[in-house]
């Protein structure tokens, strides 16, 4: 991995990106009318390079790893370009049209959420500084 | 005008897959061609209305004279690419046992078609679960050999490799993506664009305008799609008020179906912007003809945008004719909105909003801002868009 000495660290970086969004009313709004178990699947960068949201029924649960139930949409890519595209580094539609980025299930949903990236890279700077992870913003 | 310098993303790609053939009677080529390809056995899609004008006709003689054989024609397409006539349309492929399409028509129908091959191609018979992907990249392989003619001079889907499809019950219009959907040939016969209304050819030239402007101001805008989509502002708005004066120039006619073909490669690999975002929010709603969508919306967003990327708008107005040496730079962009209202003046395209029953108050507006918000297009709008910003859009747009 460029950006990551082991999956363990991108999966603490990623989950405390989503927890600190979960905090967040515009995102919280969003994520309700999104409505779906979503697996962020990083596996091709490690067997568990992974983590899902849960924004089911109003709920905003982030666990790392596969869902236990089968999740209602996969994201599958690596956690080098999970890293680009949640600094909003990554165009989304070449990034799927390269087959950087695999979805399974209904996109539609989250993206309703595509013009938020911008605020949600700007969390993900300060998460990365409070994780002492300032180095990984050198992109 | 001294050429400026315009910046682009460091990073870019630019796929270019479907053969392009010109010429004025260019369908007497279909047999010959389709038979390099592979396909003997074609049913042809199309719509009630082409058959009705005799432009579905002036293909099937075509065919007819050839080696190819013609086993089935599907003219049920509508406004917008449906999924039960996509389904439909797959099922009535395999019924007649084909091995090849040919298209006539225009974005509704080829994008129409674009989903049957995939289903054709994939042994599937739903297309629902498909459009809820939006992408359809993974493990993606070349489809049943494919021809299409437009027959208006305005999407471009016949080098686009996406669709727009329209699910009427969830009210949205969704973008598609699959890397073969696009037609193995597109071919350009102004022949069949002569019989188009006057109020028609406006509009859907419009729609191919937008492309290109979208094109050149997007966030994704490299110097292969600007040189595309300022070409293509060149010849619409030289020629559209001459197809439209005299509907039978089959130049006139030639010279726009170019442009939105060129407009077609630009927009599908730099993106658009905010006029696609909210216009399809227009015609999943309030089922406003895409083209007058984008005509109607165009010149608002192009105001909202341009001072993100001055220079670009400026070098719009240069190719729309306007005589911007002596101008600051913010005066020549503000004039490519001024010609594109006068392009649109005259060429007879007056409506709003308001003409398509579309609401003021904002509690009525919310699912067509929702809708927008959510489109795909939305974030390669070169300013940001919130909320208030489409529903100030829609308002100035009424």
């Amino acid at each position: 991995m460029k950006y990551w000495k082991d999956e363990a660290e991108a999966v603490k970086a990623f989950v405390s990106l989503w927890e600190a969004c979960a905090k967040e009313q515009e995102l919280i709004d969003g994520m309700k009318k999104v409505n779906q178990l979503i697996w962020f699947d990083y596996t091709e960068s490690g067997p568990n390079c992974s983590f899902n949201v849960d924004s089911r029924d109003g709920k905003f649960i982030v666990t790392a790893g596969k869902p236990a139930e089968n999740p209602n949409l996969t994201m599958s890519l690596t956690a080098d370009n999970a890293h680009l595209s949640w600094a909003n580094k990554l165009n989304p539609v070449m990034a799927i049209t390269r087959g950087q980025i695999k979805v399974k299930g209904s996109a539609t949903g989250l993206l309703k959420l595509a013009p938020k990236l911008k605020k949600v890279a700007l969390i993900y700077e300060q998460v990365l500084k409070d994780l002492g992870m300032e180095d990984k913003l050198k992109m | 005008m001294k050429y400026p310098d315009l910046s682009f993303e460091p990073f870019f790609t630019w796929s270019n897959r479907p053969r392009v053939m010109y010429k004025a009677g260019v369908r007497e080529e279909l047999g010959f061609e389709m038979e390099k390809l592979g396909g003997t056995k074609a049913v042809l899609y199309t719509d009630k209305g082409l058959v009705d004008v005799g432009v579905a006709q002036m293909v099937i003689d075509t065919i007819k004279a050839s080696s190819l054989e013609l086993v089935g024609v599907f003219d049920k397409i509508v406004q917008d690419a449906r999924l039960d006539l996509i389904n439909e349309g797959a099922a009535f492929y395999r019924k007649c046992g084909a091995n090849c399409m040919v298209v006539v028509g225009g974005g509704s129908v080829m994008d129409t078609a674009k989903a049957i091959n995939i289903l054709i191609g994939g042994g599937l018979d739903d297309f629902t679960p498909l459009a809820e992907q939006v992408g359809l990249f993974d493990g993606a392989k070349p489809l049943p050999p494919h021809i299409a003619f437009p027959t208006t001079a305005g999407t471009g889907a016949e080098v686009t490799y996406a669709m727009v499809v329209l699910n009427d019950i969830a009210h949205a219009k969704i973008a598609v993506a699959h890397p073969y959907c696009n037609p193995d040939i597109a071919m350009l016969d102004p022949e069949l664009t002569v019989k188009l209304p006057p109020k028609i050819t406006a509009f859907t030239a419009m729609d191919a305008l937008t492309h290109a402007i979208e094109a050149i101001t997007t966030v994704s805008a490299n110097p292969i799609s600007d040189g595309l989509g300022l070409h293509a502002v060149r010849l619409i708005t030289k020629y559209l008020p001459e197809a439209v004066k005299n509907p039978g120039n089959v130049e006139a006619r030639g010279y726009l179906m170019i442009a939105s073909t060129m407009a077609g490669m630009s927009f599908i690999n730099a993106f658009t912007g905010g006029v696609h975002a909210t216009g399809h929010a227009l015609g999943a709603i309030y089922h406003v003809p895409h083209g007058m969508a984008m005509n109607i919306m165009l010149p608002h967003l192009m105001a909202y945008n341009l001072g993100e990327k001055p220079e670009r708008f400026a070098m719009i107005a240069d190719a729309m004719g306007v005589k911007i040496d002596g101008m600051t730079t913010e005066q020549a962009a503000q004039a490519a909105v001024q010609a594109v209202k006068d392009l649109q003046k005259a060429v007879g395209l007056t409506q709003t909003l308001k003409d398509f029953g579309v609401p003021a108050g904002r509690e009525a507006l919310n699912p067509l801002i929702d809708l927008a918000m959510g489109d795909s297009q939305l974030p390669y709008n070169p300013r940001e868009l919130q909320e208030d910003d489409v529903y100030n859009l829609y308002l100035k747009a009424r």
